[in-house]
């Protein structure tokens, strides 16, 4: 065992030795890596497999997989001629959209007025980071009290500072609900983009800035043309990031209204949990994620480019 | 004349950022504020229109029916509580057994499939939960663990260990390889570097890792929903919905079991918070 885990391995892969050879030679590196890739097998190769071949199934309620019927392309057909997919994509766009654009942005503002030492300027980073801590349920409960149509705190100073006459309904309104429930989401996530930019804006080099101002060069064009090109990487890496937690998000929705009312807050998670597990459509539902699958692969390329740019070259 | 310009228009940044900063802060801690205050109010006083802004009476009485195990609504929220924290700290001890070793050879070893396996890793993050609800809920009914706490610890390291993986190699791309050389030198076999040398200097991303993983089991929802049907085994998120459900709502007592559920997560959160911000931000930015 020692002897196999030579000196060899630490230093850079000779000139392609085979790769058979290669894996055999380097069998114990396999080991380091050996229970999370089981796990990942078990529980992700394995279940996107199933979905895939469950899409072309017709499925029982009980999940009984011996009594499904195979029906081709019949789900994906009915996905596509539906009316509500488009309704319901339309919805996960906007959500998607709105909410990484404002958190994006809000989390730019707070991390640029929060670069500057100042007095407690600690303690507000923290309380700024407390909503992406606390539970996506936590958070809704609390939201959803605060828009309560009768007893809510937002609808009673609406009136109160004179805008309407009586409590908006923001809920349960087809227009407002989807911005009401997008300003929760940019509640619990902008304080994730402020942290990233913020540990983006220490690779600005000062000397740099200085320099252009010297020039007079104005703060709108030093940011713009000095912090904004430094940030390029690190913001790429979290617009992505948000767009895929948005796209997956589920719980805030689900709880606050369940995608409702008829639908004017459905996206497409919750949209696939109620096919799946309220009427229980396993198939149709099946065939609705391996859409998603498509869409979160152009998504994830993207991702894994931004997130090795600069790897190369890197430790080893 | 470009002097006076700049220091004039800094001056509008610097008070413009101010405003903003003031805005935000009002934007973020008004949910929580409202949160407590109603969680001392009566159910009576919170039902009320226009709302008390301050409570006329405020009362402990929600917090302490909460954590009295003789009260059927506090024996039910402090089995949440435990299921919970069971749930969160096995997690985290297996997520971080697993990704420690994984971690640290993805960022030492060049071994072929590396760059493969490693794109895998990181792909599971791309995936809804949803997505592998019903899989996983079929895989688990094979196993004969539907209903178990089992099930979903199971389920927790698995969608927490690409992430933890991920923070981990972050820390170890960032510890000089020329150590390990030297510990090798000096006669260790290259795993007890590894223990000795690499591990002890990981500590903080290792607390980061754990941080990250036992907040977001503590918070999971969709797969305890689904996995866990017995009353007794809930974890929080789900168990304060379905004994609020149950009634018209209480929300003087949803908020205040809202608030309890909060507590750890926020303060593992703010005594730790430097790994947190440390180890969220390691992997993203490269100067």
């Amino acid at each position: 065992m020692t002897r196999s885990i030579g000196t060899a391995t630490l230093a850079p892969p000779r000139k392609s030795p085979g790769v058979v050879r290669q894996i055999v030679n380097q069998r114990a590196d396999y080991l380091y890596v050996l229970p999370a890739l089981i796990v990942m097998l078990v529980v992700i190769a394995y279940p996107i497999w199933f979905t895939i071949d469950m899409s072309f199934y017709k499925t029982p309620a009980s999940l009984q997989l011996r009594d499904r019927s195979f029906v081709g392309l019949k789900n994906y057909a009915t996905i596509l001629s539906a009316p509500a997919f488009w309704a319901v994509t339309w919805n996960t766009m906007i959500w998607t959209l709105a909410s990484t654009c404002f958190a994006f942005l809000i989390g730019l503002g707070a991390a640029l007025a929060l670069h500057r030492e100042f007095a407690g300027r600690g303690v507000m980073r923290a309380l700024l980071l407390i909503p992406y801590v606390v539970s996506a349920v936590a958070a809704s409960y609390v939201w959803k009290w605060l828009y309560h149509s009768d007893f809510g705190v937002f609808g009673a100073l609406s009136v109160q500072l004179g805008f309407t006459d009586k409590p908006i309904n923001f809920l349960d309104n087809l227009y407002t609900v989807l911005p009401s429930l997008i300003v929760v989401n940019i509640w619990r996530e902008f304080s994730f983009a402020m942290i990233m930019l913020m540990a983006g804006l220490q690779t600005v080099p000062e000397q740099l800035l200085r320099a252009a101002q010297v020039d007079g060069a104005n703060a709108w064009q030093r940011f713009w043309h000095i912090t904004m090109p430094h940030l390029k990487g690190v913001s790429m890496v979290t617009i992505l990031l948000l767009m895929v937690a948005n796209f997956n998000s589920f719980v805030v929705p689900w709880i606050m209204t369940g995608g409702g009312p008829a639908g004017a807050s459905d996206i497409w998670i919750t949209h696939i949990y109620q096919i799946a597990f309220g009427r229980q459509n396993w198939g149709l539902a099946s065939a609705y994620s391996v859409i998603l699958f498509v869409v979160m692969m152009a998504l994830g390329y993207f991702y894994v480019k931004a997130l090795t740019r600069g790897d190369e070259g890197r430790a080893g | 004349m470009s002097d006076r310009i700049t220091r004039k228009g800094f001056d509008g940044w610097r008070w413009a950022g101010r405003v903003f900063l003031t805005l935000l802060l009002l934007f973020t801690v008004v949910p929580m504020v409202w949160m407590v205050l109603t969680s001392i109010k009566t159910q009576f006083a919170a039902m009320q229109y226009p709302p008390q802004w301050w409570p006329q009476e405020p009362t402990l009485e929600n917090y302490t029916k909460l954590l009295n195990p003789a009260n059927p609504a506090g024996a039910d929220f402090l089995r949440y509580f435990w299921n919970s924290l069971y749930i969160s700290v096995a997690t985290t001890i297996l997520g971080v057994g697993v990704a420690v070793p994984a971690a640290y050879a993805f960022s030492r070893f060049r071994f072929p499939g590396r760059t493969f396996l490693f794109f895998a890793v990181l792909l599971r993050n791309m995936f809804p939960a949803v997505v592998f609800l019903m899989p996983l809920f079929i895989l688990m009914r094979w196993m004969g663990l539907v209903g178990s706490h089992g099930s979903l610890i199971l389920t927790y390291l698995t969608f927490g260990l690409p992430l933890s993986i991920w923070l981990l190699k972050g820390f170890y791309d960032n510890i000089p390889i020329q150590l390990e050389h030297a510990a090798r030198i000096d006669g260790a076999t290259r795993f007890q570097a590894f223990v000795l040398i690499v591990l002890p200097l990981s500590t903080p991303g290792i607390i980061a890792t754990a941080i990250f993983s036992f907040i977001g089991a503590w918070n999971e929802y969709v797969y305890a929903i689904t996995f866990l049907n017995k009353k007794e085994r809930l974890t929080l998120p789900v168990g304060i919905q379905k004994y609020f459900a149950e009634f018209s709502t209480d929300w003087p007592g949803l908020m205040a079991a809202t608030f309890l559920m909060s507590v750890p997560v926020v303060v593992l959160f703010l005594v730790l918070q430097q790994y947190f911000v440390k180890a969220l931000t390691e992997g993203a930015v490269k100067a």
